[in-house]
C-alpha cells in the first residue's frame, strides 16, 4: 500500500516533501518520488494522505496498483 | 538646482523609477544619477548606466536595495530609449506549426517590457511563441473588458484571454485566481521579483534546449518515449 507521483505531471514544487509523516518523499533526479517501501498513505497518522492534500496538481499523486 | 534642463519625459521617468525603489524620492535618485553621470543628464548617458554603477554610485547610496528592484528602476529609466531605438514591440506573424518544439507563454505586463503585472490588474498579456532557437511576439492582449460584455468573474475572463497559452508568467497572483488559471490548463509561474520579458524568454529557451522538466515536455507535446530518453540520460 503506497502512493506514487506521476512524473509527467509533477512540477517539482516540493510542497509534499515536508508534510510526509514517514519521510518517504525525496527529490529524485527528474521529479520528486515516494519510497513505496515506507509510504503508508498516512494511515495511522492522518485521515487523508498529506501529500495529496497539499499537491497543487490534480491526479499527480495516485495509489500504486497492488 | 541646476540650469541644465532635462526633458519633461526624462524627468517623468526618473520620478517613476524613484517610486519603484523603497524609501526613494526623485531627489534621492537624481542625486545618485548625477553621481553616476555628469550633468546634464541625457538619454544617451542613462543608457550607459548598469546595475553595478547604480549600486556603487554616491558611496553605495542604493547598495542596500534588492537587485530586482534596481533592475526594474533602470528599465523604467531606459524605457523611452527602447522606444526611440525602434525596438518597439511589434507583433510577428505566426501560424500553427511554424515553430516545432515550442511553447506559448503569456507575460502579465503593464509596461510591455517587464513581467511586472499582477494577474488581476495588469494592463495586458504579452503572448510569445518560444522555441529553443527563436521567440516571436504573436499577440498583445488587452485586459479591458469590452463595453457591454457582462463578466461574472474578472479572473476567469482574464484566464480565458490566454487559454491558448501553456505557461503564464506573473509578478503576483492570488490563490483563487491561480486555481482558475490551472483549471484552464495554464501553468502559472509567479516570479520572485520583477524580471524583463527578454530575460524570462532566454531562461526558458535554455530550459527548452536542455532537458525540459517532464511537465513542460508534456505541454510542449514531446512524446513520452522521447521523455523517457531524457530520463535515461539524466539518471544514467
Amino acid at each position: 500500500m503506497a502512493l506514487y507521483i506521476v512524473e509527467a505531471d509533477c512540477i517539482s514544487c516540493g510542497d509534499c516533501e515536508p508534510v510526509c509523516p514517514t519521510n518517504s518523499i525525496t527529490e529524485g533526479s527528474i521529479v520528486f518520488k515516494i519510497d513505496k517501501k515506507t509510504c503508508t498513505e498516512c494511515e495511522g497518522d492522518f485521515d487523508v494522505p498529506q501529500c495529496v492534500k497539499v499537491c497543487p496538481i490534480d491526479n499527480c499523486i495516485l495509489p500504486l496498483e497492488a | 538646482m541646476n540650469s541644465q534642463a532635462i526633458s519633461r519625459e526624462l524627468a517623468l521617468r526618473i520620478g517613476l523609477a524613484a517610486r519603484a525603489l523603497p524609501d526613494t524620492d526623485a531627489k534621492r535618485l537624481l542625486s545618485v544619477l548625477t553621481d553616476c553621470i555628469d550633468l546634464p543628464i541625457t538619454e544617451e548617458k542613462i543608457a550607459g548606466i548598469n546595475l553595478k554603477t547604480l549600486k556603487t554610485a554616491k558611496a553605495g547610496e542604493l547598495s542596500g536595495v534588492d537587485d530586482p528592484l534596481l533592475t526594474h528602476a533602470l528599465s523604467i529609466l531606459k524605457s523611452g530609449l527602447i522606444a526611440h531605438a525602434g525596438v518597439v514591440q511589434e507583433r510577428q506573424v505566426y501560424a500553427d506549426g511554424d515553430m516545432p518544439g515550442s511553447v506559448r507563454i503569456a507575460c502579465a505586463s503593464n509596461d510591455a517590457i517587464n513581467v511586472d503585472g499582477h494577474f488581476g490588474s495588469c494592463n495586458q498579456f504579452m503572448v510569445y511563441q518560444v522555441s529553443a532557437e527563436e521567440a516571436r511576439l504573436i499577440d498583445i492582449r488587452c485586459t479591458d473588458i469590452p463595453d457591454g460584455l457582462e463578466v461574472d468573474d474578472k479572473n476567469v475572463f482574464r484566464a480565458e484571454l490566454i487559454q491558448d497559452c501553456q505557461v503564464l508568467y506573473i509578478a503576483s497572483v492570488g490563490g483563487p485566481a491561480a486555481a482558475k488559471i490551472v483549471k484552464l490548463g495554464i501553468h502559472p509561474m509567479k516570479l520572485p521579483g520583477i524580471e524583463t520579458i527578454a530575460d524570462i524568454i532566454s531562461q526558458l529557451q535554455t530550459v527548452i534546449a536542455g532537458t525540459p522538466p517532464p511537465w513542460l515536455a508534456k505541454v510542449m507535446g514531446i512524446e513520452a518515449t522521447d521523455r523517457f530518453r531524457f530520463e535515461r540520460e539524466a539518471t544514467g
